[in-house]
């Protein structure tokens, strides 16, 4: 163990309760400072006896926080940098948090969310024990690019040693890292869709022989069941299977290995199934018991910054994360707002990303790459666009269908929130970045007081 | 007006789509053809009035490159025609003269219409705007691109630079152009993000349509100008 090691640690450890000290979190900081004065410092550390790590484009935050979350109700101790930063100085502070002062481990367990973009310069010096790759989707063009990009780079960062988790439903990530021999997927049976049409636009043509893809059934992008008519590559059946979702009990099954159990159906979300059933393999495939597992499952809640539900008054209110700059998050929140078996529904669309609209003028792109064509749905009778890019929003909606006439804008988002009619609507669905969770917090504090104030 | 879009099952990338989109709600009495990469091209046979390409893959880009090499002499024939190309983000480099993809250490010929060379490194992203003038017309527009470029295209650039850049940080000569053919690393959705640019490229290919949902267009363009040309914008 280096001096080097140890000076980086102990600076760290003090920034970090210099930044506690004035209320900030420290999720970040402190792990830079640490690579800035040691650069391999994550190699020095001693890692705790599992160590499980959570990728891909859409899910990481939601699977990684309910895994660690039933790690520490079965009883162990977790290192988790869910509430925190997913890059490289978020991974190191999480660890350097819950070690000694030499880097050993003070928790048993480490449920790791790593951004897809800093898997080189964190796989460098771990070797996850499990990793659960969600999918992988198009995400921020300006620091994704694209699926091939994300694939190249995790591809080439992971070891071989490491047990994948895939996604069996995603043609993209269930054919990563092909040098890793311990291999369990999940998917989805349940449902099953009609459409066999390939909406993909990331995968048309075979990776291996160039043959056009041919689909069984498509959930969404390239989510389903496809295969290649000319080298017979298909989509891998998968070890951990949703095979049935009961919206009525709120309960859905999943079979493995000739057993099924139900489990607590927290949101429906066909893209929460996916998380949720990942979750399950990992933990499973980690040596927990699974009908412990399935215990612990059932106490779990998604964290409200993801999702929350509030009824005041008459008024019922949703706030659902849509993910800015992502136009596959964005898309599937306004498909299943949609879906929603509500009528009368008014939609506030809040997805303008904060830090690139100070001072800056955000590249529009990925509004014009995000499917709107849900927004048409009858069952929205009204939608809000607020944020500075609201008139980007509402051309885009129309050019895809959108009846203009149901549309508003807004260029501040408490504007466009009291432009909410609460008299009129009483199922109203906020959509929000992840970036302006205290915006929406007070948005969504503002319409429980109408709400209350309505049933006065 | 016969509009053809090149391989748009793979060539749609960053929004580049919307420009087909918004072109045929445009001119919805036009025909629009998509050709499939495994298919041959239509204006390898007859006369389009216009032809879209919009982004893709690194990988993409190099199948893209051998399906197009062997027109050349096509395409050049159909530029002396007068037809209209646009192609954006990095379907522009497809008509460079070489592309050398660094991290994949693979060095290609391109098809060869410009001399100007393409470095593409996936570490190396710049992102950008632009605001410049085309042919007397304001565009606006983004850029997302791990590519480089090296040559001079000061006298056959898309757009001269008013802010933002052009093939390099301080270089103020956006993209290339020869007669109708516009190559710009500008990304896709340029033609609804530039309602009056769209009615120009409509009107240089013959056609009479006019912008989709003009007002509501130009009330986003012109927020979008106020704001690239505020002195305290970043770029």
């Amino acid at each position: 163990m280096s001096f080097r090691f140890l000076f980086a640690m102990a600076a760290a450890k003090l920034s970090r309760a210099v930044i506690r000290l004035f209320g900030r979190d420290g999720s970040c900081t402190p792990g830079i400072i640490a690579i800035r004065l040691c650069p391999d410092f994550l190699r020095h550390l001693k890692m705790p006896d599992k160590v499980i790590c959570i990728t891909g484009t859409n899910g990481k935050t939601t699977t990684s926080n309910l895994v660690a979350g039933i790690v520490r109700d079965l009883g162990y101790t977790v290192t988790n940098n869910s509430l925190g930063s997913n890059v490289q100085g978020g991974v190191a502070t999480a660890l350097l948090a819950d070690s000694t002062l030499t880097g050993k481990p003070k928790k048993q367990v480490a449920v790791l969310e790593v951004d897809e973009r800093s898997s080189l310069l964190v796989y460098k010096y771990i070797t996850p024990d499990f990793l659960v790759c969600n999918n992988i989707m198009r995400d921020s063009l300006k620091r994704n690019a694209h699926t091939d990009f994300i694939a190249y780079i995790l591809g080439s960062a992971l070891s071989e040693k490491t047990h994948v988790i895939l996604n069996a439903d995603d043609f993209i990530c269930s054919s990563l890292f092909p040098k890793c021999l311990s291999r369990t997927y999940f998917g989805i049976s349940a449902d099953r869709p009609d459409s066999d049409r390939i909406s993909s636009r990331d995968i048309v043509y075979c990776p291996d022989c160039g043959t056009r893809l041919h689909a069984e059934y498509v959930r969404f992008d390239h989510i389903g069941r496809i295969y290649c008519p000319g080298c017979l590559k298909k989509s891998p059946e998968p070890d951990y299977c949703v095979t049935e979702i009961d919206a009525s009990r709120d309960v859905f099954k999943i079979r493995h290995g000739g057993e099924e159990r139900e489990y607590k159906l927290v949101n429906s979300n066909i893209v929460n199934l996916y998380n949720f059933c990942g979750a399950v393999a990992v933990l499973t495939e980690a040596g927990f018991d699974p009908d412990k597992v399935c215990a612990a499952f059932n106490a779990q809640k998604i964290v409200k910054s993801r999702y929350d539900f509030i009824e005041a008054g008459k008024l019922s209110i949703t706030t659902q994360l849509a993910k800015g700059q992502n136009p596959v998050a964005c898309a599937r929140a306004f498909s299943y707002i949609a879906s929603l078996p509500k009528k009368n529904k008014c939609v506030l669309v809040m997805t303008d990303d904060k830090h690139d609209n100070t001072n800056n003028s955000e590249s529009v792109c990925w509004i014009y790459d995000t499917d709107f064509s849900a927004l048409r749905d009858d069952s929205i009778s009204e939608i809000i666009f607020a944020g500075k890019r609201c008139r980007d929003q509402r051309l885009r909606a129309v050019i895809a269908g959108v009846d203009p006439r149901k549309i508003r804008i807004n260029d501040d988002l408490f504007e466009g929130a009291k432009m909410i009619d609460t008299d009129k609507y009483s199922d109203i669905y906020v959509l929000h970045d992840p970036y302006i969770l205290s915006e929406t917090g007070m948005i969504k504090n503002y319409l429980i007081e109408r709400g209350k104030a309505n049933e006065d | 007006m016969k509009i053809e879009i090149l391989f748009s099952e793979v060539c749609n990338q960053f929004g580049d789509p919307q420009n087909a989109e918004y072109l045929k709600q445009s001119c919805p009495s036009d025909t629009f053809v998509y050709t499939a990469l495994d298919e041959e091209p239509c204006f390898a046979s007859s006369r389009p009035d216009m032809v879209i390409m919009g982004s893709m893959s690194e990988s993409i880009q190099r199948k893209v490159i051998l399906k197009l090499l062997p027109l050349k002499k096509r395409i050049e024939d159909l530029i002396d025609d007068g037809v209209v190309f646009l192609m954006t983000g990095n379907a522009a480099d497809v008509f460079c003269r070489k592309i050398d993809y660094v991290t994949e250490k693979i060095t290609v010929d391109a098809v060869g219409l410009f001399d100007i060379d393409v470095k593409t490194d996936w570490f190396k992203r710049v992102n950008s705007k632009v605001i410049g003038d085309a042919d007397g017309n304001t565009v606006t527009g983004f850029r997302s691109q791990f590519a480089e470029y090296s040559g001079d295209n000061s006298e056959f650039c898309f757009l001269k630079v008013e802010r933002g850049f052009g093939f390099r940080p301080g270089h103020m000569y956006e993209g290339m152009r020869k007669k109708n053919f516009i190559a710009t690393q500008l990304l896709g959705p340029i033609l609804p993000l530039n309602p009056d640019f769209c009615k120009y490229l409509i009107d240089i290919a013959g056609g009479n349509g006019s912008p989709a949902h003009y007002e509501l267009a130009k009330e986003a363009f012109d927020k979008r100008v106020a704001e690239f040309r505020d002195p305290s914008t970043e770029f």
